[in-house]
């Protein structure tokens, strides 16, 4: 059961955005609401599937002098291809998400998972910790548009629910800062779990 | 570590960006169709807005098919015409890229609705031109004929303007620029494009003439239907 430590690891002791630190930009920018989180959270796991089989497959292949240059070309390809998929079939989402989908390119949590396990292990393995990785973000984002949306709006994938029963709207909530404020109690909920991520 | 020389390097790169060129290109070309129909739909929708009417992506198109038909200038500018009037589409410059809208007008040039947008205008400020509340202040009673010339609706600073007038709107409060941009938008598409167009469709409409001073549009209505 080696590799299934790939998948759970990134989601608790290794999550990409509570201890690593990673992929904050996009964290804050698209959980306003649950809807786009999901998309965003959905979008990313699978670039970084694919891009870890993609480099795993290569990495024998792949000279180490332009290696991230190489990695740079796949992340971008795949982060293409997503937004060009979300705009054919997932219009209005693609419209929320705007930039942020091509800003996948530049979230380190991708081109970490290449240059720290792709580039070095088989593609069964990396594609495990891709799935990992990607969720432990996906975590992480969905909380975030779960609560943010909630309590900012009122409602949960566009429909009422706070709000029909008469709740006032935090607009606090759905300004940027709340969604870092959100993730420092995540991680300090976190923190005080777990004692091996307490520094001494 | 394994050597690799210059001339692999070269190989591999060339190889590697032709393969992802070539799937991007075809991946793109053919997701181009759909694409271009949902902005298509987009468009159809921003434009039944300004009418009142707000349908779901599935229905836009088929609505839009039964309640516009598209017309051509004679400079080759599509403009709209629905039941009850006209809608025109306006395109202008902001402060960081393009800006652009639909208005609509009764047959009398009263404004029905408006709708903005922009690509790149700064959130909060100029980018509030495509808010509601600010769209909606062109369907508050105002019109663009004035003693039976064409006069663009304006915006203009709170301090300045003039409440009662039927052809100011506030202005953006910290998008000057962008409030400037609208306001050339809206002079340079009504006063010289479109123009012609609608001075052509108010003598067409009957009624046009006899309510120049626009003053009382429930008495322009009234004297439509009293014509029709």
């Amino acid at each position: 059961m080696k590799n299934w430590k790939l998948i759970t690891t990134p989601l608790s002791k290794e999550n990409p955005i509570t201890v690593q630190v990673l992929g904050i930009c996009s964290c804050l920018a698209v959980t306003a609401q649950l809807k786009p989180a999901v998309f965003m959270a959905v979008s990313v796991t699978v670039v970084v599937v694919l891009s870890n089989l993609i480099i795993s497959l290569l990495r024998n292949t792949i000279p180490p002098r332009i290696r991230i240059i190489v990695q740079l070309v796949v992340v971008s390809m795949l982060v293409i291809l997503v937004d060009q998929f979300l705009k054919a079939f997932f219009f209005d989402v693609s419209k929320q998400l705007s930039v942020y989908v091509s800003l996948i390119i530049t979230n380190c949590i991708v081109m970490g998972r290449l240059e720290a396990f792709a580039m070095s292990n088989k593609p069964g393995p990396s594609v495990l910790d891709g799935i990992g990785n990607g969720l432990g973000y996906s975590v992480i984002l969905i909380i975030l548009g779960f609560v943010r949306e909630l309590f900012g709006s009122g409602t949960l994938w566009g429909y009422p629910v706070l709000s029909a029963i008469g709740y006032e709207n935090n607009g606090l909530m759905i300004m940027p800062p709340m969604a870092l404020i959100l993730v420092g109690i995540i991680i300090w909920i976190q923190r005080s779990k777990d004692k091996e991520l307490q520094e001494k | 570590m394994k050597k690799f020389s210059n001339t692999y390097i070269f190989i591999y790169s060339t190889i590697l960006v032709a393969v992802v060129a070539v799937v991007l290109a075809v991946v793109a070309m053919s997701l181009k169709p759909r694409q271009e129909a949902n902005l298509l739909t987009e468009k159809h929708q921003m434009i039944l807005s300004t009418i009142g009417d707000r349908p779901e992506a599935a229905e836009a198109d088929a609505l839009y098919a039964e309640r516009i038909t598209e017309q051509t200038t004679e400079a080759g500018d599509t403009y709209y015409l629905y039941d009850n009037g006209s809608i025109f589409r306006l395109d202008g410059n902001g402060l960081w890229g393009k800006i652009w809208g639909y208005i609509a007008f009764d047959k009398e040039f009263n404004v029905v609705g408006a709708v903005f947008d922009h690509a790149s205008e700064t959130p909060g400020l100029g980018a509030e031109i495509a808010t509601d509340w600010f769209a909606a202040q062109f369907k508050d009673n105002k019109t663009i004929i004035d003693n039976g010339q064409i006069r663009p609706i304006q915006l203009v600073k709170k301090a300045n303007r003039d409440a009662s007038s039927r052809y100011e709107v506030d202005a953006i409060t910290g998008g000057t620029m962008t409030s400037n941009g609208m306001n050339d938008m809206l002079t340079q598409c009504l006063t010289e494009k479109y123009a012609d167009v609608i001075n052509q469709l108010r003598n067409e409409a009957p009624a046009a003439e006899s309510v120049e001073d626009a003053a009382q549009p429930e008495e322009a209505d009234a004297n439509v239907e009293a014509n029709n």
